[in-house]
């Protein structure tokens, strides 16, 4: 072995701790924070369009353009560096599960109000007829089968959030791929240790994976 | 029980109801046959606001449940007399819709716990005599999607029973069914009009129709063109075009 095998070798050993250290303590609270507060959004949200509530479905169509249609990363320079000069400081970290939570909220609700629309027609006629008014009918008949139906791509994109946290590193977070850019600064192995922190995201992202067999097969079940 | 005056519908410009006066008195069975498209479920679905008419009166249990005139509406119905009124009006599909992530016991216990308030205990004691009624009583705990269809269909009539209301309606609740399965289905609709429930009934059974009906109502292009005992109607109809209809179904 050429001593810049070993060098190496023995850089990727020192550095896997605190990267995956980077990963447990910021990554996935981030993406967990974010992805719970930005469930209750979506779920809100797709609520408002689907009854078409008046008094807020303009406010909840604005803000799924808005940011659908704006980058994750600008968003966040907004929210972090952007809000301060108008006197709106926010913590770092708390200004990534703002941005973060702001994007599942948008996104997801697509997904949640698609699930929404996918049950029959049948079914809210079926409700409507037995004298279940129109909240009843969500809760009770909808709302059940929408869950099963948006399972899949729901886990989806908490993997995906999981990986996107990576651009909170650009507004100062140290989690893991932040990490990982400082101790490159520090060894100039970039190639070695972006493989690695790769790697830490690969782990945690086939873990959630089995995880979202698991459930899928769980509630896939009952019923058709 | 029901009475529909003058009733106007219309799909932007198709006109699908033109001038339906119809009345249903209590225990009376009423069959209306006609072709694809002539409005029958329009009419039906108008009476529990499935659809709402565009012009006309409709009263259920003499209670105003729909007035309105060129598409507005003159009498304001609210939300909660819309669904006290369809509490009074059961309704069976012909695709069934049974709540698919619900059991047999949970689809027929449902509505009346969150509609009229009834006790868990109460509710589930009504249901097993109702699911007992239509022999599925051994079904109970199934979920829906492992029924067949004259199966489900039975289900969905117990469950549009536990409302108890005064008036079944029944938008041909054969026509997606097996043959073999069509059966067991009209004989529970036999035995219910037996105990004296007010029908009305959307069918292509003839045989049903004549047996169980005590009027016909022959309906095509969105009219009313022939009403009257099913002697009357199968053996002696006055208008072409019943005859041409009953000629080619026959
Ligand atoms: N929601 C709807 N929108 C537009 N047209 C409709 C709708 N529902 C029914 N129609 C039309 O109204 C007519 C009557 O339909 P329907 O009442 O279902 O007839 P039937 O039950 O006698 O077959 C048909 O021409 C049908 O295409
Ligand atoms: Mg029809």
């Amino acid at each position: 072995m050429d001593d810049r095998m070993v060098r190496v070798i023995g850089i990727l050993q020192d550095s896997f701790f605190p990267l995956l250290k980077a990963g447990v303590t910021f990554t996935v609270p981030l993406a967990i924070i974010s992805f719970f507060l930005g469930m209750i959004v979506a779920f809100t949200v797709a609520i408002i369009r689907v009854t078409r509530f008046k008094p807020l479905l303009p406010i909840a169509r604005f803000y799924v353009w808005i940011i659908r249609g704006t980058p994750l990363l600008v968003q966040l320079f907004i929210i972090f560096y952007g809000l301060p000069t108008i006197g709106v400081t926010l913590d770092a970290f708390v200004s990534g599960v703002i941005g973060f939570t702001l994007s599942v909220g948008a996104y997801g609700s697509e997904t949640i109000r698609a699930a929404i629309l996918s049950v029959p027609k049948g079914q809210w006629e079926a409700a409507h007829a037995l004298g279940l008014s129109r909240i009843q009918t969500l809760m009770y008949v909808i709302i059940p089968q929408a869950f099963k139906v948006a399972i899949p791509p729901m886990a989806n994109s908490f993997i995906s959030l999981v990986k996107d946290t990576s651009l909170a590193a650009t507004i100062t977070i140290t989690e893991l791929f932040q990490v990982a850019q400082q101790i490159t600064a520090r060894t100039y192995e970039p190639l070695w240790l972006y493989m690695e922190a790769a790697f830490i995201y690969l782990i945690f992202c086939s873990v959630l994976s089995v995880m979202q067999s698991r459930l899928e097969l769980r509630f896939g079940k009952s019923g058709d | 029980m029901i009475r529909i005056e003058n009733v106007y519908k219309s799909f932007g410009n198709l006109e699908v109801l033109k001038d339906i006066s119809l009345t249903v008195e209590k225990g009376e069975v009423v069959c209306i046959i006609g072709p694809s498209g002539s409005g029958k479920s329009t009419l039906l679905r108008s009476l529990n606001h499935l659809e709402r008419i565009t012009g006309g009166r409709i009263y259920i249990a003499d209670e105003l449940v729909d007035e309105r005139l060129n598409d507005k509406e003159v009498s304001r119905i609210s939300a909660k007399k819309v669904s006290e009124i369809c509490s009074e009006l059961g309704m069976v599909f012909q695709r069934f819709n049974l709540f698919p992530h619900m059991t047999v016991l949970e689809n027929v216990m449902l509505s009346p716990m969150k509609v009229k308030g009834v006790s868990k205990q109460t509710a589930m004691e009504k249901a097993l005599e109702l699911l007992k009624k239509v022999g599925l009583i051994d079904k109970k705990d199934e979920y829906p999607p492992k029924l067949s269809g004259g199966q489900q269909q039975r289900v969905a009539i117990a469950r549009a029973l536990a409302m108890e209301p005064k008036i079944m309606l029944f938008d041909e609740p054969t026509s997606a069914l097996d043959p073999e399965l069509v059966y067991e289905v009209l004989d529970v609709m036999k035995a219910l009009a037996k105990e004296g429930m007010t029908m009305v009934v959307v069918t292509h059974e003839m045989g049903f129709a004549r047996e169980v009906a005590d009027r016909v109502v022959f309906m095509d292009n969105g009219e009313i063109i022939e009403a009257g005992s099913p002697d009357n109607i199968f053996s002696n109809p006055t208008q072409t075009r019943t005859r041409e209809f009953l000629s080619r179904i026959i």
